[in-house]
């Protein structure tokens, strides 16, 4: 963890008088895990979604590796090594799993490439490789919308990770999943990012799993951040404990 | 009953073989409507426009074919090079510069914008090709008639109609699904088609996809109209009169059905058949009010699912 690798200034973007992003700084660092957390509509997956080249911001800038990467496409960023996952996993659901990683892995090197031919078998055994670290290997002949709720999570950051991204962001990566489940997902999810070296920004709001799996906590609010540190001394805040946090064991 | 039948069998037979050959056709034409509408979520008014060209650039190809001599054969490969020509040149051209100004906008511009288009087309095509009917059956003639055995009764029928137009719409159904569910192309089309937004955060060429399907599309519109210009004149107004039938079809069958599309291409195009030969002032309104049975008990049309969207 060391020097930044995206980094944000003065993000702004207003949806008519609601105030998404209002002058978002932030750093991300390489290496680390960092939860994002905060009430619904406090502009986390805005946040995402300027980062990756869905909204343009109105004004401030986003750099990445040093290069800015503010209102380019999603492609283009993709390509530069940023990926993302949606909070709705977004599995295509007439293919296989197997498949879906498969795509994931053409779209990589070019479904256009002219070697596309015969990258297909590699792609086949890579995507097999990758549903296996994320221990989906019994599922992959399964069609997509056969999936529980966390296997779909899984699946779909799987299709992320197989891009080989350097930094990943994910939207709720636990969200819809059975409690029971839970857990045991984000242990995955952490261990295969881990050991491929991915830095991870995820909106979270199980407290429970920000606390044991983030390396820093960034706690959004109206438009801002209204904290940022290590989970245990933000979460210990008796404003974030009460404005945030209250909010979200109740919501 | 039975009596009616046997007097009239004939009369059936061929009005049974005539609507399997215009199903074919309807169906080429639908399905790249709804192809496109399916990747572009566009409704190409202009798709029509493709037909009637489809059409006239057939009868021109062919007719340069003649006049160089070539053999009567060759005027049927004269009908898929001309469909290919205009859907490649146009199909491109078309997306390119006028589509993809107004990809997410309203819905009623985008109908306005393939509209003006449509009306374009049209007198590009009477400035082309003239007001006069074009006609050029050779390919027709060179296959000469089969007899079908029918209920007894041999029906007399166009090699052609009986062949080549069920064939090439059957064969673009099958390679359609295989090519859609096994080739990494069609699976790109089909993620594109199914979530644009997931596409492009996988770094897949929205665009690109945009531009391939439209031609292809357009080339369908083509073919159909290719593959027609052998069994009768082309005229003007061939265009709109086609368009109007496959949004009948695609309504039809549920908007992205492509097996659907074939089902209901058969249904329209044998209900408008067997209304031509027994009750012909109902010739026009059949497949109307097919449509409108269909959407008054299904909406979502008879093969269309409410949640998806399918190709």
């Amino acid at each position: 963890m060391s020097e930044p690798l995206l980094s944000a200034r003065g993000l702004r973007l207003a949806f008519g008088g609601v105030r998404a992003a209002d002058g978002i700084d932030l750093d991300v660092l390489r290496g680390e895990f960092l939860a994002i957390i905060g009430p619904n509509g406090a502009g986390k997956t805005t946040f995402i979604n300027m980062t990756t080249g869905y909204l343009r911001p109105q004004a401030g800038t986003i750099t990445y590796e040093g290069q800015p990467i503010t209102g380019l496409q999603p492609r283009a960023i993709v390509r530069r090594g940023v990926a993302r996952s949606f909070q709705l996993p977004q599995l295509f659901t007439e293919h296989t799993v197997e498949e879906n990683v498969a795509l994931a892995l053409a779209a990589r090197d070019g479904v256009w490439s002219p070697l596309a031919p015969l990258l297909r078998p590699r792609w086949r055994d890579e995507a097999r490789e990758t549903l296996e670290r994320f221990g989906l290997t019994a599922l992959a002949d399964a069609r997509a919308d056969a999936l529980n709720e966390g296997a779909r999570k899984l699946a779909d950051i799987a299709m992320a990770v197989a891009l080989k991204p350097r930094l990943l962001l994910m939207d709720e990566p636990t969200s819809g999943v059975a409690a029971s489940e839970k857990m045991g997902i984000v242990e995955t999810l952490v261990r295969v990012l881990r050991e491929a070296k991915v830095t991870a920004v995820f909106v979270e709001h199980d407290m429970d799993v920000v606390e044991r799996f983030a390396d820093r906590v960034a706690v959004w609010s109206q438009g801002r951040i209204a904290a940022l540190g290590p989970p245990a001394e933000v979460l210990a805040d008796p404003v974030v404990q009460r404005e945030v946090i209250g909010i979200e064991r109740h919501a | 009953m039975a009596e009616w039948f046997q007097d009239n069998s004939g009369l059936l037979g061929l009005a049974l073989l005539d609507g399997l050959a215009s199903a074919g056709l309807i169906f080429l034409v639908a399905v790249g409507l709804n192809l496109v509408f399916g990747v572009l979520r566009i409704v190409n008014v202009a798709h029509g426009s493709l037909y009637a060209i489809g059409a006239y650039a057939a009868a021109s190809v062919g007719i340069f074919f003649a006049s160089l001599g070539l053999p009567a054969w060759a005027s049927l490969p004269a009908l898929f090079i001309a469909a290919a020509l205009v859907g490649v040149v146009l199909g491109p051209l078309i997306e390119r510069f006028i589509l993809r100004r107004i990809y997410g906008q309203e819905e009623v511009l985008q109908l306005l914008v393939t509209f003006a288009l449509f009306m374009i087309l049209e007198d590009v095509q009477k400035l082309i090709w003239g007001v006069q009917p074009v006609q050029h059956d050779v390919a027709m003639r060179y296959l000469g008639t089969f007899d079908v055995p029918f209920a007894g009764d041999v029906v007399p029928f166009t090699a052609y109609q009986l062949f080549v137009l069920p064939g090439v719409a059957l064969v673009v159904l099958v390679g359609l699904a295989w090519f859609l569910r096994r080739t990494l192309t069609g699976r790109v089309i089909v993620a594109v088609t199914t979530d644009r937004e997931a596409a492009t955060a996988m770094g897949i060429d929205a665009r690109r996809v945009f531009l391939l399907t439209f031609t292809f599309g357009a080339i369908l519109a083509a073919l159909g109209g290719a593959l027609s210009s052998p069994t009768g004149a082309i005229v003007p107004g061939i265009g709109p009169q086609t368009i109007v039938l496959s949004f009948a079809v695609v309504a039809t069958a549920g908007l992205g059905q492509t097996e659907g599309a074939a089902l209901t291409a058969l249904m329209i195009g044998l209900g408008r058949s067997i209304a031509v030969y027994f009750e012909p002032e109902l010739e026009v309104v059949v497949p109307y009010i097919i449509m409108l049975a269909v959407l008054l008990v299904r909406p979502q049309g008879l093969f269309g699912t409410t949640t998806t969207r399918r190709i």
